[in-house]
């Protein structure tokens, strides 16, 4: 039984704790931008988007593919924008926390997962379906109740199944060797796409295999009911019902799982570990360093990422290989292509698994930052030390990505390998030095415990989105503009560029470890908790 | 008083939030060797005027002096010879007991052969043997009793301890309270905060009451409460500390009918 009038009550909680937010002048600003943007996107995503992707599937003669080829592209973004930039898995509450009311187990579960779902980034993938379905209706003559029946199952089962992602991701990686096996999982995901597609362009029953097993997903079954009638709707609707429910037992039976402990009792000290080892490289520094490895190697979210750098790489350089150049174009086969896209993909390859450390640096910490203003060394070192480790297990990732370019980015030429190792460091030093500003003067109190979920600040997320965004589009716009920056022959000029992110990193390392000294009390007032984050 | 003997001096230390006053004006001397109680209500600035004492706070005005030397957060040689338990611990979450005590260590530049005995013992004494734990899975009890740990660790000449015995088990209180002793026995200084007031009148041997806002109203030598002795203030003679402090401080009485 669940009192819906107690669901509701923790529902308009969740709205008043965001309220109380915009009580200061700047949290009214910041309100004020944030409902004007929204709004924009709204108009934007319903017109431009999801509108015109219904015009389109109307006019193109094949709605059903078109609506479910748009659909299921919605489906994966949604999914890869919750896995990769933690949008849309905030729960606000935890359970433990809801434990406090008087709410039975059913009552929290629904009050997490309505406050989960009603996120400003799953009510934009909604508008953006709704946007689809009023073009289909608009111009088709098809069924408005089954178009809005199968666009809200859809969304429900899109958030319902990042959750589950979320949820086995965050169970893998506290396993001991969970991480490895997630990239492992990864990799071989990344590499689908790459395996399917020759064999699909050579043999057109394979295509009408897979179309056919597709049709048992959501947004295929969506597509179908929203575009045809009777019985063949009803399948769609029921396809995405039994989804529906498979991803809410998965979901049930992920959540209900004990927390992993740590085995029984034991009272081994251990005193010799590799982080002690690799801190010692940083003379001086060596136990904080030591510290910063160990506290980012125990965290979770850490881990996930951090495995997911190189398939997230290797991703990337796969897809962006064509560029914006149309696939049917004689430049899209240019071998250079895949090139171009590597280069800007190994941008991001020693910077995205420490990312939300790197811009928040002392977020995570907690009340413990003050713990750094008690030891003897300078105020600084916390922050000094917390950057070099970042760059250190960021570095480490450089080779791994150079190796694979070598082993799959045909012929061996010394030249791309320095450019890509060029771009790998200022990537690198770059990013890192633009982190060390966000976790001064944008830090936010973060959950250490959470593996998946994106509580970075507003500039936080800034340098992690447009760094990613920036590399993988600045390489493609130079070599359709100026070519002659981004070929081989001229593979000195990737030198100058690293030296400039390294000049970048260490003006930025000096500056803002003067600052720190100044700013401690702004920043133990946020990562307490006692200040709204910015 | 001879200044040589002050472990900490405060003169005129004032310390704003914004415009919220946290601290006013306050002065005082602690005297070497001595257990020294600093008591207050909640929000009267005790732990403000610790923040400011360790470093982790920049006064708005005053100075403080620490071993006869003027104390800033830079002062690392001064800080080599403090130690601090923080009401809030100030305990890294992910880390193992071990791991952190012999990261406080090696940070007070101990070697690491001392840094391992100490920790091993620092552990046996304070019955914090089980490794297979982070500080994140200890109980309240069990997480002061490593901060009290990390905060002794490297021996310090002063220690500063913000409410040390609050959620710790009788006997481990009754462990700390003999290493306190011993310690000031040898020279070194105690300061303490709490709000258990018989634990302080058993233990310490001067006290300071600070009122709203972190101003001082009371300091004194409180060892004749130990002797049956009294305390005179105003005209007034209080014979435990209780009653001085509510005087000081003022008592308050709410009637709530429906409780």
């Amino acid at each position: 039984m669940i009192r819906l009038e107690a669901v509701g009550t923790m529902v308009r909680l969740r709205y008043k704790l965001m309220w109380a937010k915009t009580r200061s002048r700047n949290g009214k600003i910041a309100l004020f931008i944030a409902g004007y943007t929204l709004l924009v996107l709204v108009m934007i995503l319903l017109g431009a988007g999801g509108l015109g992707a219904g015009v389109l599937a109307i006019r193109s003669g094949k709605a059903e593919l078109a609506a479910a080829a748009v659909l299921g592209g919605l489906y994966v973004q949604a999914l890869l924008g919750t896995i990769m930039l933690g949008f849309g898995l905030n729960a606000v509450f935890a359970d433990v926390e809801l434990r406090r009311y008087p709410l039975n187990q059913w009552e929290r579960r629904v009050s997490r997962h309505l406050i989960g779902i009603i996120d400003p980034f799953w009510l934009l993938i909604l508008i953006l379906q709704l946007g689809l379905a009023a073009g289909l209706y608009v111009l088709g003559d098809f069924n408005l109740l089954f178009i809005l029946a199968a666009v809200l199952l859809l969304f429900v089962s899109n958030y319902l199944l990042a959750r589950v992602v979320s949820g086995a991701i965050e169970r893998l990686v506290s396993m001991k060797s969970g991480s490895a096996l997630l990239m492992v999982l990864v990799m071989c995901l990344a590499l689908l796409p790459g395996t399917l597609i020759p064999v699909i362009s050579k043999d057109p029953n394979a295509l009408r295999t897979l179309i056919g097993v597709l049709r048992w997903t959501p947004p295929f079954g969506a597509a179908a009911a929203m575009t045809r009638s009777g019985t063949a709707a009803l399948t769609g609707l029921a396809v995405i019902c039994a989804w529906l429910i498979g991803l809410a037992v998965i979901l049930g039976y992920l959540e209900n799982l004990a927390p992993r402990s740590s085995g029984g009792q034991s009272t081994t000290l251990t005193w010799e570990s590799p982080f002690e080892r690799a801190g010692a490289l940083f003379g001086n520094n060596a136990p904080l360093v030591a510290f910063w490895l160990r506290f980012y190697a125990r965290n979770n979210r850490f881990r996930a990422l951090y495995a997911l750098s190189i398939p997230l790489v290797s991703f990337f350089t796969f897809n962006f290989r064509h560029g914006f150049v149309k696939k049917a174009s004689a430049m899209a086969d240019d071998p250079e292509r895949l090139f171009i896209a590597a280069l800007g993909a190994i941008f991001m390859v020693g910077f995205f698994g420490s990312s939300r450390m790197a811009v928040n640096q002392f977020g995570y910490v907690g009340g413990s930052f003050r713990r750094f203003f008690l030891l003897p060394t300078d105020p600084a070192a916390s922050l000094r030390t917390g950057s070099y480790a970042c760059v250190f297990v960021g570095s480490l990732l450089i080779p791994v990505a150079l190796l694979l370019w070598l082993v799959f980015g045909g012929p061996f030429d010394a030249r791309k390998l320095i450019m890509l190792l060029g771009s790998a460091f200022t990537g690198l030093f770059f990013l890192h030095g633009a982190g060390l500003w966000v976790s001064l003067y944008g830090p936010r109190k973060g959950k250490y415990s959470a593996a998946m979920g994106n509580d970075m600040s507003l500039m936080g997320n800034l340098v992690v989105i447009f760094g990613m965004l920036g590399a993988l589009i600045a390489p493609q716009v130079l070599f359709k503009t100026f070519p002659a920056a981004v070929s081989p022959q001229n593979w000195w000029l990737a030198l100058p560029f690293a030296a400039v992110a390294i000049g970048f990193y260490t003006v930025s390392l000096r500056a803002t470890t003067t600052l720190l000294p100044t700013k401690r009390e702004e920043l133990l007032a946020v990562v307490e908790g006692r200040v709204q984050s910015k | 008083m001879n200044p040589q003997a002050d472990a900490i001096r405060v003169t005129n230390l004032m310390k704003k939030y914004g415009q919220t006053l946290a601290v006013e004006s306050l002065s005082l001397n602690v005297p070497a060797g001595s257990m020294f109680g600093f008591l207050g209500p909640n929000g009267s600035g005790k732990s403000t005027t610790i923040g400011c004492l360790t470093g982790l706070l920049d006064p708005t005005a005053g100075s403080v002096e620490i071993l006869g030397k003027p104390f800033t957060a830079d002062s690392a040689d001064l800080k080599r010879r403090m130690g601090v338990m923080p009401e809030t611990l100030g305990l890294f979450d992910p880390l193992y007991a071990h791991e952190f005590l012999a990261f406080v260590g090696r940070m007070f530049g101990l070697d690491e052969a001392v840094t391992r005995q100490r920790v091993t013992e620092l552990l046996a004494a304070l019955e914090l043997t089980d490794t297979s734990k982070t500080l994140s899975e200890y109980s309240t009890g069990m997480r002061k009793r490593v901060a009290f740990a990390a905060a002794v660790i490297h021996k310090p000449d002063v220690l500063f301890l913000d409410e040390p015995f609050e959620s710790i088990d009788p006997a481990g209180v009754a462990l700390m309270k003999q290493w306190l002793r011993r310690f000031t026995e040898h020279g070194r200084t105690v300061f303490i905060t709490s709000h258990v007031l018989e634990t302080v009148e058993r233990l310490c041997t001067e006290v300071a009451i600070v009122t709203k806002p972190g101003k001082l109203v009371w300091q004194g030598d409180i060892t004749v409460l130990a002797n049956e002795g009294a305390i005179e203030y105003q005209g007034r003679e209080f014979r435990a500390l209780e009653p001085l402090f509510l005087h000081l401080t003022g008592e308050r009485y709410a009637d709530l009918n429906w409780l």
